[in-house]
This record gives C-alpha cells, structure tokens and sequence, in this order.
C-alpha cells in the first residue's frame, strides 16, 4: 500500500496519460510479481530457473512503467519479513537452552562448552546456509534489474547497483538479528571463545615451552638465542606438524565462526568476544606466573607469553581472515598503515598493524594486571623486601607504563592503615616497615614523590609513640635495630645506610641547603628532573630532592637534637657500663654520626668519648704511680685491697647527660682505695680533683661459701649489700638500710637481687615493716651443687645509670608548668598547639621555650596523669 | 569618672603611638600585634615580659594572670574571693590591658565576670585609687591583682560605683545571699 501511495506522489502526471490496457498489465505484473517473489524467497520452490524467467519478464514489465523503486522495495521488504519471521527466530532457537545461563555458569561449565561450540557452529552454519540462499535470490533480482536496466540504460555501473543491494541487504540482517538478540547471546559467544582459548593456549604454550626448550639447544648448537618473535617461523618446523595441525584446525574453527559471525554482523560483538576471552586468559596467566612469588622478576615471561600465545593466535586468526580484515575491522581503517595491502597477508615477514595494536593492547592490561595484583600485595612485598627486589623491579615497570601511580599510594595508604599502624604492631617493627618502605619505594620512584605520600602517615603515627626515637637511635648505633630476633635483621640496620651515606658524601649532610657550594650546586642542577605530574605542589620539592633514609628517619622525630639527645643518653649508659675501655665500635658509629649530623651537634657525645680515651691513660698512669709507691713504702701493705682490681672512667660531667647521684655506703677498705685513687689523681692533675659517683659503674664479685664459689658483675650498691652479710649474716632491713645508707624501699627492691638467687632469704620481722634479710651459707636445697660460675649481670630495669631523656624533659618543663597552669586558669581550655604557640610566645627569656610540640605533648600527659591537668577532645583543663 | 579620664590618656596614647608608626620595622615573630615597635615599645615588652614571669613564679593563690595568646598588652586575670569574707569561694575572671606608655600609666582592668560589690559598676569599671590617680609604675600586675582581691572584702562604701551593694554591705549574711544569688562563674 505504501508502495502505491508512493507512485501517487511520484507519477501523478504519467498517471493520466495511462491507458486501462497498461494499468491492468500493471497490476497484473505486480500482482504476479508479489506472488512469485513470496516463493522465491520462501525457497520452496524448487525448480528455481522456471520462476526465475518469469520474475524476470514481471519486473522488466513493471520496470518499463517506471515502478522499478516499488520492485526493489518489495523485494527487500519480503526478504527482511522473511528473515524476522522464520530465519532469525529460528537461530535465536538454538541458545534458548542457555536463556538463564548465568545460574548455570558455576555448575557444570565443562559440559556446557562443548556443547556450545557444537551448537554456535551448528547454527552459524545453518544461518550462513540461509544467508548464501537468499543472496543467491537478491542476485537474481540485480540480474532482472540489470537487464532492463540495459533497456532502458540508467544510471550506473551494474557492479555498483549490486554491490549497492548486498550493502542494503547486509544491513538488513544485521540489523534484524541485532533487533531480535537474545540476552544471552553475548555470553555464550564469550564462551564459546574462552573455551577453544583455553584450549589452543594449552596446545600453544606446549609449543612455547618446547621452543623455550628449543631456543637453549638452538643456543647451545649456534651459539645464539632465537629472539620470542620469531615462533611464526618455529611452526614450519617439521616435529610440530602434530600441533600444528590440531593447531591450524582449532585457528580455523575458530575463524570460521568468526567470519560466519562477522557476515552476519556481529563484527564488533566478536571482537569483544575474543578480546575478552583473550584478556581473561592473560590475566589468568599473569595471576598464575605472579602469584605471591616476589623473589623473581615475571614481567618478561609474561610478555614472552603474550608473544607466544594470544598473539600467535591472533596472528592465525587474523591470516584466516585474511581479505575480510581490512574491510571489517573498521578501527584498523583510521590508521594510515592499516590500509597498506602488505599489512594482512598471510604470512606476512613483519607483524602487521592489526597484530601490533594488538600487542600494545595486551601488554598494556598485563601490564595493568599485574601492576594490581603487585599494589593490591605491596604491604606483603615490602615486609620482605631487600628479597622481593625483583617484584618492585616488575611494579616500577608496570607503572612507568601505566602511570598510574596514585592507585598504589591509596592502596598502600590502606594497608599500611589497617596493618601496621596499629597498636598491636612494635616501634620497632613499625621503624622497620619504614625504612624498607623508603628502599623500595625509592626504586619505584626516585624522586620520591609517593614516599612523600606514604610516609606521612607512618610518621604521623611514629611522633605519637613515645620509644619512637628510642628504637631509631637504638637502630642507628645498634646495626641489629634493637630485636635481634625480630624480622629485621642486619638487612635492614640503619649503621649500614651510615656506612652507605658515608660513601656518597659529597651531597653533603641533610639539612644544610645553604652552604651546598658551586660544584655541588652545579652536580644538582645536571640531575634535575621536573617532578612528576602527581606531584602535590603545595607541598615544596625541596624535600624531594633527595630520598635519604636517615633524613626520613630523622624527620619522623623533627628535629636532629632530640635524636641526637637521645643518643647520648644511650651512649652514656653504654660507655658507663663498660669495664674495659674499648670503644672502637662507638667510636665509629660517632664518626658516622658526625658526618650525618654535623661536628657541631655531636660535640659532647665525642666529649665523652674522649673522657673514655683519657681515663684509660689516666687510670694506667695513676695506677702505676701508685704502684711505684707502694714498692718504695712499707705503708702502703696496710691496703687489703691492690689498685689492680680498680679502674676508674673519669668523666667531665657537664658534657654529660645528668647522671643519677644516690648515696651508698660504700665498704670501707673499698672506699679508702677510691679516696687513695683520688688523691694521687689530685697530684697528677692539679688542679683537678675526682668526685666518686659510688653508686655507679660494675662490680665482679666473687663469692665464697663452703661449698660452692659463685661469680657475679653486679652494681656497687648490689655488693655494698652482700658485703654487710660477709661479718653478719642476719641483717634486719632498717640496720642494712643505714649501714649501706640507702632508703629502706631502695634496699629492699636491691636486695631482691640476691634473694632471687638463692643468696639471701628474707622473713618477716616482729614489725610488719622490718624484714629480717639472712644470708643462705650453705646449698641447702640441693638444685645448685659443685662450683657455679654464673657470670650474671643484674640488669634492673629502674637502674640506670643516666636520667633517661624523658627525665630530663621533665626536669627542663618544670618550669613551664607555672605557665601552663597559669594561662588555663585564665583561658580556661586550651589546645595543645596553642598553649605551645603561647609559650613560644611569652617564654622568651631565662629560660627560652624551645621544646617541640611533640615534647609539649608528652610533658602535658604526664601532667594528665599526675590528675593535675585533664585532656577533652583535644582541650587541656586544669583539674579541679 | 575615672574610667574615662583613663580612656582618654588611652586615646591619647594612641595618637601618639600613630605619630611613630614609622619607626624601624621589627620581625614581627614574636609580636605580631601591629603596635608601633620603638624602642620604648621595647621595653615596655620586657618590663611585662619579665611582670609575668615574676607572676608565674611567685605562686600566690587566689591571683592568676595570663597575656592573651597574640598580645602581651592584654591579659586575662582571675582573682578568687579571699577566705573569711562574703566572696569567699567565688572566682572572678578580670581584663586587664596595659597602656603602650605603661608603667608610666595603670593598666585598664575591668571585671569581666559580673561582680556585686560596692566599688565595682555593672560594667565591671571598678573604682581603685592605684588604678587612677594613686598609680605608680612601682606597682605591677601581681600587686594590682592582690589590691583587686583585697578590695573585694574591704570595700570603700564612702564613695560607691554600685549604691545598692554599699548599702547591703552592713548586713553581711544578706550580702553573702545576694553575691551568691548574681555569682555566674565563667564555665
């Protein structure tokens, strides 16, 4: 009806000029042509050359009085009903079965992909059969047309109008089956493609690994390698002809469903089919060969893999299509190169466009895959890290190409998040998280950009830990970093990045930017990189400029004076406790420091050193004067004790960190040595005098009892006391308390020491305070018999021998505490940073406010604790 | 009365100050208030740098005062009622703001909690001859302080900023009532 509509508009003019003889032979012809068309198509018809002459007369007769619009439209209409009512319903019949496969998919995959290859193959067949029939009646009507057209010559070029009908037609079967598709379509193609994948990379990689193998014969026998490309040309090679074949057949399987696929125009839905089959199996591979192994770089076997196995397969794949590819592959048409005919051959010497997009495809999401799995497991890697080089070497790789760095930032922010910084997790482990984070992270990205990023966290977490800077100078000078058991070992010392550091010296300390002079200037100026576009600019690239593991160190804590504060502090109790005078190690480690830390700051720490140097001279020389005397004078026989068993650390000590004074009655012929030591160092250095500090440094002891002699290094206030037992052997505590001269409760936690040996058993006395303390003479209980040597040393924890840091800081925010108290009770709350930013403020003579925030901040907590002060969301109060 | 006259020597002060805004530029770091820096100015720092120290250190109870955290010429005070008188267990939290030409003139102190008592207005002006014209730079913030909180229990009813108070300050258990009653304690 339409049609006639049409000619209406068109011929309305020719219509009056008709006779009814022409008008009938119109709608005669038309009538008959209707008919003769609907069994054509049909394809019942079996005897089709008959009908065909007589369509043939139809359409010239219809032709002739210019209806030949009418004849092409109806024709195609009655193809494409033809092809909605009975063709496409019936192929969509094949996958109605997989109509819910996504409940199926988990339950029995296997059995379904056969059948879905036996059926995709069935049905793409039977389509293309329909397909090749009704294009065989399309031509059939090019040739009517072409024929009158000869008559009554009109336009074109009969190839044209051909070419221009199967253009129309294609359209018209894509279009229908693309209207009429089936959900699940997508999918059982996605399957289809994954299964005979899956297959021909099993058959493939066969072949990658024998040619892998073959490569190293091939090595061995010519004396070079085959480069990975090159596996087109190992195919030829006559001991694959079984793989080949299973091989060439699968290939081209697969490319026959391909080209079926693609004529009916499913071109992109295969593409993505096959892409996504195809990326699955790489990403499968890449979780495969990365697994949790990071002690082996698999970027390069991955890229071998693609080489070998996806891209062969395309490069099959894509042969078979050969001529088609140029044509279908509209994406491949923008690329000037890709309409070079060189660029599809079969066989074709060098990769083709299609085959190098291809390869960049890949390699870019292996790249990605991989870049994942590696950030998604940083955490992991980067515990064990100087042996997971190899996977940081891959990450450093994967994300040069990706860019996308920022990814792993959040990621590794995450981890480090709910992993590391919490309380569960030791200073120490937490310190050694750090540093390898920097190592590995400085591979990544030398810059050190992302370091910046990640490590802000840490360290924010750090400064709110207390034996922060304990543990890194414990790190810095111990090598072992303090838990000798724990995870880091030496792999991770921070002596060794003093040593490292020490070699590369000429980029100066950390902090002095200043006085970097011209060549240095010059050298930084030639390694200037722009920084990387996710730089964050607001914060400044100085601190970029170098990723220094000590700088980073040193940052966590803020300033170098507490670090090097603290080290003191550790040196002094280190150097106090010896008994020999031999300080190489620390001598060297100062050195270290020195460099790092600059003379200037390390100036009492090599102070106390040399007061170590100078009390060995001092102790011989003293020691051999007196010596020289005690030869000469018979007096001197009245010591019951020689100078050899005593030597002596003489300190200067206002270089030294406060040192804990406590009386101790010391025993008499003990004392009247030190006094006689005294003296002759008098003499010898006038006008210097030596003041004792009794209560400090080691005592080997030596007890003897009747049957059993025990050894022991102790404190001098340990063996004051058990020397009391030497004449008296029952003590209660108040007497020993005042013949030692020390507190009651100070004697009493000494004393456990011996109790806990076994020494000295104590009772209680007629008063409930009085303890009555009794040396045990003999082994009466039979545990410990014969000679002991214990060499022990009484390591109490509330003994040492230098008032800790933190004492000190108390001892120095004293002051401050009439500030604090006075300006709550005025402003009554205040937060910490402004009561620090007040001190600054008014504290500004005798003496200064010059402690950090973070010492502020410890100091007002022990004001919390002592109930003085009370902390609420972040405001201090004054405790009412 | 008083309060104005010192509000005018304030003003005063002031426009002086204007005069010699041109002086030599001072890194502001430790007074970023944006009054003149002479080396008048100089000392005048120092002199309540060194009041606040000595406050500090002094530890008297019941006084307490504090610069404000970006100005050292105004400071926050809190006095607390001494024992035995009708304020006793009262807290009373005081301004104080010190002239640029101080100690030469008293310091401008205000009661900032509300105060009933003879010689304290509603506005917390309060009426102390060493504050006015008995001042003398020999006086600083802790003797001002201490004046403050003796005055609250010995007030001079002769000449009152606050009648009423003057007139109930004979019956001092109705007096007691009445402090207790418009007592509102900063939080």
């Amino acid at each position: 009806m339409t049609a006639d509509a049409l000619s209406l508009v068109c011929n309305l003019g020719v219509l009056d000029s008709l006779s009814e003889a022409s008008i009938s032979e119109i709608l005669e012809s038309w009538n008959s042509f209707c008919l003769i068309t609907e069994t054509i198509v049909k394809g019942d018809d079996a005897d089709l050359s008959s009908s065909y002459s007589k369509f043939q007369s139809y359409v010239s007769s219809l032709c002739k009085y210019g209806l030949r619009s009418l004849v092409e439209e109806h024709f195609l209409i009655s193809l494409q009903d033809m092809l909605e009512k009975h063709v496409a319903p019936k192929f969509w019949k094949n996958f109605d079965a997989y109509s819910n496969v996504t409940d199926l998919e988990e339950n029995d995959k296997d059995m379904h992909e056969d059948e879905v290859e036996l059926l995709l193959c069935k049905a793409l067949e039977e389509i293309s059969l329909e397909k090749q029939y009704q294009e065989k009646y399309l031509l059939m009507l090019v040739k009517s047309l072409q024929l009158c057209q000869d008559s009554t010559s009109m336009e074109g070029h009969p190839s044209d109008v051909e070419k221009f009908f199967f253009s129309k037609y294609h359209l018209i079967i894509s279009s229908v089956l693309m209207t009429t598709l089936p959900r699940q379509f997508p999918e059982v193609l996605h399957w289809y493609f994954k299964g005979r994948l899956e297959e021909l990379s099993t058959i493939m990689a066969g072949n990658y690994e024998d040619s892998e193998s073959q490569d190293r014969i091939g090595m061995e026998l010519y004396g070079k390698g085959k480069h990975p490309t090159q596996f087109g040309n190992m195919d030829i090679d006559g001991s694959y002809d079984q793989k080949e074949i299973l091989e060439n057949k699968l290939v081209r399987n697969i490319g026959m469903v391909v080209h079926n696929l693609r004529s009916l125009g499913f071109t992109s839905m295969t593409e993505d089919a096959y892409a996504s089959a195809i990326f699955l199996l790489l990403k499968a591979k890449v979780f495969d060969l990365a697994g949790d192994d990071y002690r082996s770089s698999v970027l390069e076997s991955i890229k071998e893999w693609i080489q070998a196995v996806p891209l062969q397969f395309l490069h099959a794949l894509l042969d078979y299509l050969g001529d088609s590819i140029s044509y279908l592959s509209p994406s491949s048409m923008k690329s000037p190169l890709a309409s070079s005919p060189s660029s599809c051959y079969p066989g074709a010497s060098k990769p083709s466009e299609g085959i190098i997009r291809w390869q960049l495809r890949l390699e870019y999401f292996a790249y990605e895959t991989l870049q994942d799995l590696r950030i998604a497991k940083l955490f992991e890697i980067i515990v064990d890290y100087p042996d997971s080089a190899p996977a940081i070497e891959d990450l450093k790789q994967c994300l040069e190409y990706t860019g996308q760095h920022s990814k792993l930032v959040d990621s590794f922010i995450s981890a480090l998040q709910y992993r590391l910084l919490t309380a569960g997790a030791s200073t120490n482990d937490i310190l050694h998280q750090y540093v390898s984070t920097i190592k590995a992270l400085r591979t990544i990205d030398p810059a050190g950009v992302f370091l910046e990023a990640v490590g802000e966290p840490i360290r924010e977490y750090l400064r709110g830990r207390k034996d922060t800077i304990k543990c890194i100078v414990t790190m810095l000078t111990d090598g072992t970093g303090g838990n000798n058991n724990g995870p880091g070992n030496s792999g991770d010392s921070l002596l060794e990045e003093l040593n490292r550091d020490e070699e590369n010296q000429e980029t100066a300390g950390l902090d002095d930017d200043i006085n970097i002079d011209d060549k240095q200037a010059w050298i930084d100026v030639q390694r200037w990189e722009p920084d990387p576009v996710e730089a964050d600019p607001l914060k400044g690239s100085r601190y970029r400029r170098k990723v220094d593991v000590l700088g980073m160190i040193v940052g966590i804590i803020g300033s170098k004076d507490q670090l090097v504060n603290e080290y003191r502090v550790m040196l002094a109790e280190k150097l106090l406790n010896k008994t020999d005078y031999d300080i190489d190690t620390e001598i060297r480690t100062l050195e270290l420091l020195k460099i790092h830390f600059g003379e200037n700051s390390m100036q009492k720490c090599e102070i106390m050193l040399n007061d170590l140097i100078d009390s060995k001279r001092t102790n011989t020389n003293v020691k051999a004067t007196i010596n020289q005397l005690s030869q000469t004078g018979a007096e001197s026989q009245e010591h019951e004790v020689s100078f050899d068993i005593l030597d002596a650390t003489i300190i200067s000590s206002n270089f030294w960190p406060p040192i804990q004074d406590e009386v101790v009655n010391i025993p008499e012929p003990v004392d009247q040595l030190l006094s006689d030591y005294a003296k002759r160092y008098h003499e010898i250095k006038t006008p210097r005098k030596l003041l004792w500090k009794k209560n400090l440094g080691t005592v080997k002891l030596e007890l003897e009892f009747e049957d059993r002699t025990l050894q022991f290094t102790v404190t001098p206030v340990h063996a004051s006391i058990i020397m009391q037992f030497q004449d008296q052997t029952s003590w209660n505590s108040k007497n020993l308390a005042a013949a030692i001269g020390v507190p009651v409760d100070t004697l009493q936690r000494r004393i456990s020491f011996w109790i806990s040996k076994g020494i000295i058993a104590e009772s209680s006395g007629e008063d409930s305070n009085d303890h009555v303390y009794t040396l045990v003479d003999s082994m009466a209980d039979g545990g410990k018999t014969g000679i002991n040597n214990e060499e022990l040393v009484a390591d109490d924890d509330a003994e040492r021998s230098v008032a800790s840091v933190e004492d000190q800081l108390r001892k120095e925010m004293t002051v401050y505490e009439k500030f604090i108290v006075g300006m709550l009770k005025n402003f009554g709350s205040m937060a910490l940073d402004r009561i620090h930013n007040t001190l600054k403020m008014f504290c500004v003579s005798d003496p200064t406010y010059d402690k950090s925030l973070q010492q502020l901040q410890f100091f007002l907590s022990g004001l919390v604790a002592e109930e003085k002060l009370e902390l609420r969301d972040g405001m201090y109060f004054l405790k009412k | 009365m008083a309060t104005m006259n010192n509000q005018d020597s304030n003003n005063n002060n002031n426009n002086n100050n204007r005069q010699v805004t041109a002086g030599p530029p001072m890194n502001a770091s430790k007074q970023p208030l944006p009054t003149p820096k002479t080396v008048d100015t100089q000392s005048v720092l120092k002199r309540l740098q060194s009041e606040l120290m000595a406050l500090m250190m002094s530890g008297d109870s019941g006084i307490s005062a504090f610069p404000e955290e970006d100005n050292i010429f105004c400071w926050k005070g809190t006095i607390s009622g001494s024992k035995d008188t009708v304020f006793e267990g009262t807290e009373y939290k005081l301004s104080l703001s010190f002239p640029n030409d101080y100690p030469f003139k008293p310091p401008k102190v205000k009661f900032e909690t509300g105060c009933f008592h003879p010689n304290v207005d509603v506005f917390g002006n309060i009426c102390l001859d060493i504050l006015q014209d008995k001042w003398s730079s020999a006086y600083d913030v802790r003797t001002i302080l201490i004046s403050i909180q003796s005055l609250l229990g010995e007030p001079n009813t002769s000449s009152p900023l606050n009648t009423q108070a003057a007139a109930l300050w004979g019956n001092q258990e109705e007096y007691r009532k009445m402090v207790e009653k418009l007592y509102k304690p900063v939080a």
